[in-house]
């Protein structure tokens, strides 16, 4: 096989797998965008507690009020992670309760879901 | 260090936002794509003003930007290739000087928010490739704010699925990406097949 066959087939193989790329990032685009309003919004530690009531449709005294929090006026805007070490309390158990809060607000007792 | 730009941004507003763009600019690799959003978001609890926000991105990138080229006009290829050094991108610096030559002004707007990875290194590749300073700042005024436009206006409408948008988003610029250089590939494909036929 002379040299030039050998370029040929070597950009047609990489044009096959830039083909098979596209076709694989688009479907992963494909998938993520029709779930990407029945999905929940996962907690992050540089979320704020209004950040996350919104993401959620709850009003943000309710998790504040969940983790124990008096907010600051007018907008308390602090992470997680600040209100953890404010607090002195680790990181996780503040995501917990504020995932139960959400969960409980979700599916308030004795009713249906919302 | 994301999780506590990210606060920053959450805390702090516009301020925060144009200091960690510009840093970005120049090409320390931050998630400003997220970080867009996330004003988009908060735009939209009303914690953040719109104009402010698009005001506050659209300058830091362009500074940042302006900073990249100085360097790469200025500084020399020394400067240059150490700066590149420092981010692991001396290979990519080089191929992005080819592509500064190759695209010109469209290729400034697209690398600024389409596939924005390649922006810093462009900046620097337009600055020692010498392009025009005057024709950068017009491609990088009218880029950056496409850009600010575009992933502010995103966080705004998908306020509340800010990690979803970003993973989408994610994944475009990936596919996107793969189309260019299957395109690409395909043209210089269909060249060498027709060369043997023509000789």
């Amino acid at each position: 096989m002379s040299e030039t066959w050998r370029r040929t087939l070597a950009v047609g193989l990489a044009f096959v797998v830039a083909i098979a790329g596209t076709f694989l990032f688009a479907y992963r685009v494909g998938r993520q965008v029709r779930h990407i309003r029945t999905e929940n919004e996962p907690i992050h530690a540089w979320m704020s507690v209004p950040f996350i009531a919104h993401a959620h449709h709850l009003p943000a005294n309710v998790l504040f009020q969940a983790i124990g929090v008096q907010p600051r006026e007018p907008h308390d805007r602090r992470s997680v992670r600040r209100i953890a070490r404010d607090l002195n309390r680790p990181v996780p158990d503040l995501m917990v309760q504020l995932q139960r809060a959400i969960d409980a607000a979700a599916q308030p007792p004795g009713g249906h879901p919302r | 260090m994301n999780d506590q730009l990210l606060a920053a941004v959450s805390q702090y507003g516009a301020p925060a936002l144009f200091g960690i763009v510009a840093i970005a600019a120049i090409g320390v690799p931050l998630p400003i794509t997220l970080l867009l959003i996330v004003a988009g978001s908060m735009i939209s609890q009303g914690a953040m003003n719109p104009w402010w926000a698009i005001s506050a991105a659209g300058a830091g990138s362009i500074l940042g930007d302006q900073a990249g080229y100085a360097i790469g006009r200025w500084g020399g290829p020394a400067v240059v290739e150490k700066i590149g050094g420092l981010f692991g991108k001396r290979a990519s610096l080089r191929a992005a000087e080819a592509k500064a030559q190759a695209w010109g002004g469209p290729g400034i707007y697209i690398t600024r928010w389409l596939l924005s990875p390649l922006g810093p290194c462009i900046n620097l590749a337009s600055g020692t490739a010498r392009y025009p300073w005057h024709r950068f700042l017009f491609w990088d005024i009218l880029g950056e704010l496409t850009g600010a436009a575009v992933y502010i206006s995103l966080g705004r409408f998908f306020s509340d699925r800010v990690m979803a948008l970003y993973a989408v988003l994610g994944d475009l610029t990936w596919a996107i990406a793969a189309l260019l250089v299957a395109v690409f590939l395909g043209f210089q494909l269909v060249t060498r097949l027709r060369r043997p036929l023509a000789e």
